[in-house]
């Protein structure tokens, strides 16, 4: 079982520790996608998991093989895994042919061993899997961003490692590319059954393609499970924040309701990094994801009123149109503002009078965990 | 987007460090040598010496040629290397190597010339022109290879925002090549400070010849050490002065990348003023005292003396020695790049400016300590040609150090990670990667660390094997007994060895790479 | 690892390279000689074949200039491999005897040169005898404008015109011989003088000499021989400076070049066959002949045209008042001149 399992890790120098006990742990063959903002530890952990930092404490287990606990720091080349940097890293002076073949020749490879592992069987079939096979011997200098990530794909796994790590990969490239690379990655590590770890600042791409995502803030992981869990039961604010649009609002807590500003509505309370939930007559902060408001046009009293919840009135302030669907931005009757995301076919113009409600329960959070955010 | 602020900088290697601090402390023997001699001299004897009148005026020279020069071939250095790498010229390759041929040209050949055609050249003034032209490459050269892999970008952004040409140079284009032009200055100054040769000539009294004369006449090396420290402390100086600059340059880029293309200039009407400033450096440095010792060939009488069999052995010598040299200085001289390249910190800053020191020390000093070291270590190695190629890595390490750091600093350090993840130890990493990446800069060293042990004189007199000329020895020994018709098939034979490295090093092919993206 | 193989077998190629540079040495049976050679390899060179020829023994000669190997041999100290010095001039023989490097000359040896061109404890032997000149431009002056004593140089007449080379060894013997026959006040005069008559200082007397023959100065003071190695080059007739000898004057006295055989090589046959070489007939005509020098053994005669050594030494002068050079550099020091 080739797991990756991270113990309380901790990473950092003269300038105080850069991760605090961080945990993460994934499945054989499953991907995990680690987000943050800048300078949230993300790389760090990656590279430490790499071996290419120290830690100062903590655990990191590869499948059986205890690669760094205490005392112990197995060097990078010996911890048989993949690694793709943000800019490819090809080196520019091989084929491409000769690139993917670099790791197969670990620690030997005289030049000629290096050609003759380029011409290989195991070469063509990976490059014929990231689709290159005509390219294989051209220069890294010849290719196109998503050429060369392609190809660094191909070249970590060709060495046969149990954990790929992949540092942003999809960073430089536009949008477009990114998407289908995206999709190539996944496809790929599961069709090679290795266990990856992506990082990334793009939580959409997290969620997109893990099986896993873990959310890290100020050096510590804030929230580890599936892409859905993520989003819809956050584990702070913060977390539902940066994972999605949030529209956050205040309330106080009553069994299974709170009351806030546009009226009661049912909540399920969750429980802070303590393990304390918000008990009843506790003020919280509610989170409400834009999909979850319903808009409904005063003027087209066609669309039929939610069943179960109250409707305010407010108009239509800005419409953020982005094809599939659209982001109106309300502003109720006494000044609140809401996010509501709408199918193209619910588009609202600016300025037009609707009635906003609230589908589905909401999540209540102490404010202190809001407060942190 | 990674996070760089807060990710934590690699660990320094001990190996590494290990190697730099052997290798500083090989480069450190003649400065160490000379503090031990001068605690160990008679107080009073050292105190006459500080009471000398003419100390202070030995020591304003000594800064006022260094800081002169330096200023010059920066302003006539970096001009030339914009043209060669920035405007649209014809025969691109044939500047290149015209720039870079005054490295051949050693100063006391150079002002030998002049000499021979100006007699009343003398003080200030001429040690000035020779010393500048002739060094001259030290700054065009690294400034014309950062020039080549910059970029444009900022200067048209600030083009745009309502910059003359000159003011988005400066702002664009000026802090990417700030780091080349400070390790070239920095050479420079310490080349100029240690010159004896042309100072000579020229009778300008400066702390070398002030140092020659404790030996010439008093034969006393206490008074020698005295004068001696006191250069090794302005090149002291010189040295930290560049690690300042050259630290707010650093910060300066990384607010700064270089992003996008290379745009050239087309010269137009000044087309004839830059070929003139391509002329000129050569022309001073080199094509005048060659055609003045050439003339001096066909009339001199001593020219039937020439034996073809012993300028081919000298020349030989020369070449083997100096190889041999280039050999231990890149040995010498690579941890310390690799590890001013890859870490920060004051032990690195330290480790970087110790290796430089040794630049500021004329040869005759250098000579002596290395006779000290090389008989108290190897005495069975004493005057043998290992001894002599090691006293070369030694003396030439600095001039090598440059080079290698930013060759270095321009290998990614995402392939050092990939190539270690990828199964490959951090030495065959280095090596696979680093330095076959590096390899164009490394060579460049070695070719640095050449051409100066071909024109290497004291140091050759004292250590190399008894009975072994090199063509800078046979040089001497004629012109010292006023023989220059014989001397001249020496001097023209030294100048095209030395031409060769000089004609490596103005990587003329990269010039005429540029020539065909200009056209196309 | 192919890689790896190659700069090892470059490394190889350079150390065997580099070995085979060294690769002189002679056969084992054949008897050696080291000696450092402080004087040019052409004028010397023929003169040690010849040696090596007579006597069977191979000399290993270093060339290079005389306060270089100097400060060498003071640096080797006893682990010199020189085993005899030859040296441009007495300074530096006095400098290595006063280190205790030198051994003594063989007495039978010592006797063969006068006193007064010699060494007074048989510390080191003279070889040849150079007399300090005036050089002067022959186009702009005839012999008699030329002053008879360096008395006359601190005239204004000869503002800006006078080279010479303060840091040089003979230079400075003879202010020291300047000290000793006319006293130090006179002397100290002098120096001053001379320092502010704006003097052309150069480097050595060949670059004095220099000077005089582009026409740069008129009056050089320099070492008569130098003139004469010019000559050679570029032949008399082209000779544009012309020499005046000072005989009796401070300014006109006899340097000596010599050799020393080192400490450790007292009791080597081949170090005294060396130097019972140098001062033998055939040695001493030799640079009477090729170097224009003062021969010292007495019965050889000097070059042609030029005036008796006995005329050019001032019987007031001995050499050992020569030593108290120490003086003579803090009185150059003092006005700046060094």
């Amino acid at each position: 079982m080739s797991r990756l399992e991270v113990r309380d890790l901790t990473v950092g120098y003269e300038s105080g520790p850069v991760l605090h006990a961080v945990g993460v742990e994934v499945p054989h063959g499953e991907l995990l996608a680690i987000v943050g903002p800048s300078g949230c530890g993300k790389t760090t952990l990656l590279r430490t998991i790499a071996g290419l930092l120290r830690a100062r404490s903590g655990e990191v287990r590869i499948g059986q093989r205890m690669v760094t606990t205490h005392g112990i720091h197995l060097a990078p080349e010996k911890r048989r895994i993949g690694w793709v940097p943000q800019d490819a890293a090809l080196f520019p002076h091989l084929t491409v042919a000769e690139n993917v073949a670099f790791g197969m020749l670990a620690g030997r490879g005289s030049s000629r061993a290096a050609r003759r592992a380029a011409r290989s069987e195991e070469v063509r079939r990976l490059l014929e899997l990231v689709d290159l096979a005509p390219l294989a011997e051209r220069l890294p200098g010849q290719l196109s961003g998503g050429q060369a990530q392609r190809v660094a794909l191909a070249r970590a796994l060709a060495s046969g490692p149990e954990l790929v790590l992949l540092d942003e990969p999809f960073g430089a490239l536009d949008p477009m590319l990114r998407g289908d690379l995206r999709l190539a990655v996944r496809e790929l590590l599961r069709a090679e059954g290795v266990t990856g770890i992506l990082v990334t600042h793009d939580q959409a791409e997290a969620l997109s393609i893990a099986d896993h995502v873990a959310v890290m803030r100020g050096g510590e992981v804030l929230q580890l499970g599936t892409p859905e869990e993520v989003y819809r039961t956050p584990a702070t604010p913060w977390v539902a924040g940066f994972v999605g649009d949030a529209v956050f609002l205040s309330g106080v807590l009553h069994g299974d309701e709170v009351a806030t500003g546009i009226g009661r509505l049912r909540a399920t309370p969750v429980a802070d990094a303590a393990g304390l939930v918000p008990e009843d007559g506790a003020a919280v902060t509610v989170l409400v994801r834009p999909e979850e408001v319903r808009v409904r046009r005063v003027d087209a009293p066609s669309a039929a009123p939610a069943p179960d919840a109250d409707e305010l009135d407010g108009v239509v302030t800005d419409v953020e149109y982005t094809g599939h669907d659209a982001m109106l931005a309300v502003a109720l009757a006494d000044g609140q503002r809401l996010q509501a995301r709408v199918t193209a076919s619910g588009l609202v113009p600016r300025g037009s009078e609707v009635r906003v409600s609230i589908t589905g329960p909401v999540l209540a959070y102490a404010p202190e965990s809001a407060a942190t955010a | 987007m990674t996070d760089r602020v807060a990710t934590p900088s690699p660990r320094r290697p001990w190996g590494l460090v290990a190697a730099s601090l052997v290798a500083v402390a090989l480069a450190a023997i003649p400065v160490i040598h000379l503090v031990v001699r001068v605690l160990s001299a008679d107080p009073a004897e050292l105190a006459a010496v500080f009471d000398r009148p003419r100390i202070p005026l030995l020591v304003g020279n000594s800064v006022l040629l260094a800081a002169s020069v330096t200023l010059t071939a920066v302003v006539l250095g970096v001009p030339s290397a914009f043209l060669l790498a920035r405007a649209r010229l014809r025969w691109r390759g044939m500047w290149a190597v015209l720039a870079a041929l005054p490295l051949a040209m050693p100063s006391y050949l150079a002002a030998y010339g002049w000499l021979a055609w100006q007699p009343s050249m003398k003080g200030f003034w001429a040690a000035w022109l020779v010393l500048s032209f002739v060094s001259v490459p030290y700054v065009t050269l690294p400034v014309a290879a950062a020039l080549r892999i910059g970029s444009t970008g900022l200067d048209d952004v600030a083009r745009t925002l309502g910059r003359g040409p000159l003011g988005s140079f400066m702002l664009g284009t000026w802090p990417q090549i700030r780091p080349a032009v400070l390790a070239g200055a920095l050479l420079v100054c310490l080349y100029t400070l240690s010159d004896f040769g042309g100072v000579a000539l020229f009778r300008f009294p400066v702390l070398t010849t002030a140092i020659q004369q404790a030996y010439s006449a008093s034969f006393s090396r206490d008074e020698a050490a005295v004068l001696a420290v006191l250069l090794v402390s302005l090149a002291l100086l010189v040295v930290l002065g560049e690690q300042v600059a050259r630290g707010r340059a650093a910060r300066r880029i990384q607010a700064a990348p270089a992003v996008g293309r290379r745009r050239m200039v087309r010269l137009g009407r000044w087309t004839a003023p830059a070929v003139a400033l391509l002329l000129l450096v050569p022309a001073v440095a080199v094509v005048v005292p060659v055609a003045v010792l050439l003339a001096r060939v066909l009339t001199a009488e001593t020219l039937q003396a020439f034996d073809p069999g012993e300028l081919g052995r000298a020349l030989a010598n020369t070449v083997l020695l100096s190889a041999g040299g280039a050999v231990v200085a890149v040995l010498l001289a690579l941890p310390i790049g690799v590890l001013a390249a890859r870490h920060r910190g004051r032990l690195v800053r330290a480790v970087e400016s110790a290796g430089y020191l040794a630049l500021g020390l004329p040869g005759i000093v250098v000579g002596l300590s290395l006779v000290f070291f090389s008989l108290s270590v190897m005495p069975a190695l004493y005057q043998t040609a290992l001894v002599l190629a090691f006293a070369y890595g030694v003396l030439f390490m600095p001039k090598a150090i440059g080079s290698i750091r930013s060759a270095t600093a321009q290998v990614p350090t995402s392939l050092e990670d990939v190539s270690r993840t990828l199964g490959n130890s951090r030495a065959r990493t280095w090596w696979t990667v680093t330095a076959r990446l590096a390899r164009p800069g490394i060579f460049a060293a070695a070719l640095l660390a050449a051409v100066s042990a071909m024109k290497e004189l004291p140091a050759t007199l004292m250590l190399r094997p008894t009975g072994t000329d090199t063509l800078a020895v046979e040089l001497w020994q004629r012109t010292d007994i006023s023989a220059y018709g014989a001397a001249a098939p020496y001097a023209v034979a030294l100048l095209l060895v030395a031409a060769v490295p000089a004609f490596l090093l103005s990587d003329a092919r990269a010039g005429r790479e540029a020539t065909r993206e200009a056209i196309a | 690892m192919r890689a790896r193989r190659g700069l090892a077998l470059a490394g190889g190629l350079t150390a065997a390279a580099l070995a085979l540079t060294g690769c002189t040495a002679p056969a084992d049976d054949e008897e050696t000689l080291t000696v450092y050679v402080g004087r040019a390899e052409s004028l010397v060179g023929p003169l040690i074949e010849q040696f090596e020829e007579e006597s069977g023994i191979r000399v290993e000669a270093r060339y290079a200039a005389t306060p270089e190997l100097a400060a060498l041999v003071l640096e080797e100290g006893d682990r010199t491999p020189a085993e005899v010095f030859l040296s441009q001039d007495a300074g530096a023989l006095g400098a290595l005897a006063d280190a205790g490097l030198v051994a003594p000359i063989p007495a039978d040896l010592a006797d063969l040169i006068p006193d007064g061109f010699t060494s007074q404890d048989d510390s080191w032997i003279g070889v040849t005898g150079r007399a300090r000149v005036i050089a002067y431009d022959g186009e702009q002056l005839a012999e008699e404008d030329v002053p008879d004593t360096v008395d006359d140089l601190t005239a204004d007449e000869w503002r800006g015109e006078v080279a010479f080379a303060p840091g040089n060894a003979s230079f400075q013997s003879f202010i020291t011989a300047l000290r000793v026959l006319e006293g130090e006040d006179a002397a100290a005069e002098w120096v001053a003088g001379m320092a502010g008559n704006d003097p052309e200082l150069t480097e050595n007397n060949l670059a004095s000499l220099d000077l005089v023959n582009s026409g740069q100065v008129q009056l050089g003071l320099i070492n008569h021989y130098y003139w004469f190695r010019q000559a050679a080059e570029v032949g008399a007739e082209n000779m544009r400076a012309q020499l005046k000898f000072l005989p009796g004057d401070p300014g006109g006295i006899v340097n000596v070049t010599g050799a020393a055989i080192m400490q450790g090589a007292e009791d080597d046959a081949a170090a005294r066959a060396f130097v019972e070489f140098l001062v033998s007939e055939q040695a001493q005509r030799y640079f009477v002949e090729e170097t224009f020098e003062y021969p010292l053994l007495p019965g050889v005669d000097a070059p042609e045209g030029l005036p008796a050594i006995e005329s050019l030494v001032n019987p007031g002068l001995d050499l050992s008042d020569l030593d108290s050079v120490g003086e003579s550099q803090r009185l150059l020091a003092d006005n700046g001149l060094i």
